[in-house]
């Protein structure tokens, strides 16, 4: 359950919250649906949790759905996530047919909510075809694609393209991340809901409960990187950066990682960390399950150094809620990486495992540098990467597409 | 004098449709080419956008060139531009294009950047609305401008000078209806340098000249 706008006003101001009542006024009773694959795990679910009903308070109509697929629709959607991020997969003909076959049987069932809405936003390539399924549809649809697909593997998306470019438009969160297609492209970053389970301050005795909870030594210094277990996301790169470290300072790690239920592959990944940690008691892989909200708070807010080794990223939400608790990031040189983590400012970038040792080691004797940076990376989000701002960027876009006109400035 | 109305703004970031430029050649060309409002929004709206750093230079062509293209003679150059100072979008881009053709002229090779690390080119759509607020006395304008949000600074004090009358604020035309006793406010309003804030920061210096203004009145 989300908090109400009000919640927020200590947190962002009162001016923020007042533009946002005022917006919403314009948009009273607006039909808004979004589509997505799964309710559970991946930033995607958390980030319509809080904004639906935020949403609503403010006057809108808006609701959330859910396409229902089989393991193997699930497995096709996974190859063709990691196509759009350029890896090479193998997605039959018979596939894509599989592909259409379940979005169909779900537009079935979701007809008419889509047909009568206003505006309706898809996320993700799971339910991109929808559109050329809803020929009645009388509002805008905009496609929002949350992963980088700037070097996708063309086969994928050439096959993908003919669905995304029927929309009216789409949402990147970076530039860096689009592709060229026929209709106004805007760009939103996401951003982390301060009042959650996963981002709320906790008491001591919460983090002392998760500290023994998971048996990790109060006196050595803890490396943590929390995120799905997933290729790009380099957990054993993370093992070998620790065991650099661990040669000349007793570290412990954590790897903790959520499955969703769009993600296949995880498992396996999963597999291949264990075989990587060799039985090490310092080595603390964890699968939590999707609901674990508070756990990963915990974990965050009791690490040392915080580390996110993407070798492939998008934009990269588990940096923002590290760099919320306060404590700078060790992250990838990669996509929305680049863009929170600022070196010597907010954090590191890094492109090896030997890389993210050097600057685990540097941060270890530099424990002044943790508490500052951590302090400047948290400002950075309170003014640009907390949720008041995500919804005043829908809000415009809404505002913007329903107004149908081109102008760079609009008043409405 | 009339109420003042306060309205307030929100930005949205969209692709320009121009190609991203890898080197200082490319820059050159796509200036060249772009519409006003990409220019307008790599040297106005910058303060706008969402940022995890406080940049060096105001306008991204400088930010660029100093941070992917390694030059900051270029930086420096094109940093100092304050496009508040030009009657037009077309002056500004024709002293932008004059600094990259001399750095140009002086360069062995042609500046570039690295794979990923091109200059996308934006624009912004911005929706004006009603922000509800009506200011009626010009002693209080500091106390407002103090609480209100980025947006409706922006708007009234920033992009206002891209609206006719030509490089006149918002506040200063309504404080210009009573111009005489009026005359404090809008020198102090004058006095601010303010292309080179933020705009939390601005808001704070506008209210500050502001309340100096009153104190002295």
């Amino acid at each position: 359950m989300s908090a109400p706008l009000s919640a927020y006003e200590g947190i962002v101001g009162s001016a923020v919250i007042r533009q946002l009542r005022r917006m919403g006024e314009k948009l009273a009773g607006a039909r808004i649906v979004h589509v997505i694959s799964t309710r559970e795990g991946g930033g995607v679910a958390e980030i319509l949790e809080w904004m639906t009903p935020l949403m609503t308070e403010l006057g809108l109509k808006a609701s959330w759905e859910i396409i229902h697929g089989s393991g193997r629709f699930f497995e096709i959607t996974k190859s063709i996530h990691n196509g759009l991020q350029g890896h090479h997969v193998a997605i039959s003909g018979k596939d894509w047919k599989v592909y259409e076959d379940v979005n169909a049987r779900n537009f079935g069932r979701l007809r008419p909510v889509l047909e009568e809405a206003d505006v309706v936003v898809v996320h993700d390539p799971q339910p991109a075809c929808l559109i050329k399924l809803c020929e009645r549809r009388k509002g805008k649809w905009i496609w929002r694609a949350h992963i980088d697909i700037s070097r996708p593997f063309r086969p994928v998306w050439k096959v993908l393209r003919t669905f995304a470019e029927k929309y009216d438009a789409s949402i990147f969160s970076m530039a860096e991340f689009a592709q060229p297609l026929p209709h106004p492209q805007f760009l939103v970053p996401p951003s982390i809901d301060p009042l959650s389970e996963k981002n709320r301050d906790l008491d001591p005795a919460e983090l002392s409960g998760a500290r023994a909870e998971f048996g990790l030594d109060p006196d050595r210094p803890l490396l943590v990187q929390i995120s799905r277990f997933d290729r790009f996301k380099d957990p054993i790169g993370v093992i070998e950066a620790y065991r650099i470290v661990r040669k000349v300072t007793p570290v412990q790690l954590v790897l903790a990682g959520g499955g969703a239920t769009d993600d296949p592959e995880g498992k396996a990944v999963l597999e291949d960390v264990l075989e990587a940690a060799q039985g090490d008691p310092d080595i603390h892989v964890l699968l939590l399950p999707s609901a674990a909200h508070k756990t990963i708070n915990a974990l965050q807010r009791l690490a040392d150094i915080i580390l996110q080794k993407s070798t492939r990223e998008g934009f990269g939400l588990t940096v923002t809620e590290w760099m919320w608790k306060g404590k700078p990031v060790i992250g990838g040189d990669v996509g929305g990486i680049r863009l929170q983590v600022v070196n010597h400012h907010t954090g590191f970038l890094v492109n090896t495992p030997e890389g993210a040792a050097h600057r685990i080691r540097y941060l270890l004797h530099h424990r002044e540098r943790i508490r500052e940076m951590g302090g400047v990376a948290k400002e950075f989000v309170r003014n640009n990467f907390l949720l008041t701002r995500h919804l005043r960027e829908y809000l415009t876009l809404f505002l913007a597409i329903r107004s149908g006109k081109e102008e760079p400035i609009l008043q409405v | 004098m009339t109420p003042f109305e306060v309205k307030d703004c929100a930005l949205l970031l969209r692709m320009s449709g121009l190609s991203p430029a890898g080197n200082l050649r490319e820059l050159r060309e796509r200036i060249t080419g772009c519409s006003e409002n990409v220019l307008f929004h790599h040297y106005c709206e910058t303060t706008l956008r969402t940022t995890f750093d406080n940049p060096d230079y105001r306008n991204d062509f400088a930010v660029w060139a100093k941070l992917y293209l390694g030059d900051r003679v270029l930086a420096e150059r094109l940093g100092i531009l304050d496009p508040y100072t030009f009657r037009s979008l077309e002056e500004l881009r024709t002293a932008t294009l004059e600094v990259i053709d001399e750095r140009l002229g002086e360069s062995l090779m042609v500046p570039w950047a690295r794979p990923g690390d091109e200059l996308f080119f934006l624009e912004s759509t911005t929706v004006v609305f009603d922000a509800g607020i009506r200011i009626t006395q010009p002693s209080r304008l500091g106390a407002f401008i103090r609480k209100m949000t980025n947006g409706s600074a922006y708007y009234h004090y920033l992009e206002a000078r891209r609206r006719p009358p030509f490089g006149k604020d918002d506040f200063t035309l309504w404080l210009m209806e009573n111009e005489d006793a009026n005359r404090p406010y809008i020198l102090a309003l004058a006095s601010v340098d303010f292309y080179f804030h933020s705009l939390p920061h601005l808001r704070r210096e506008l209210a500050n000249v502001l309340t100096e203004a009153k104190v002295a009145k």
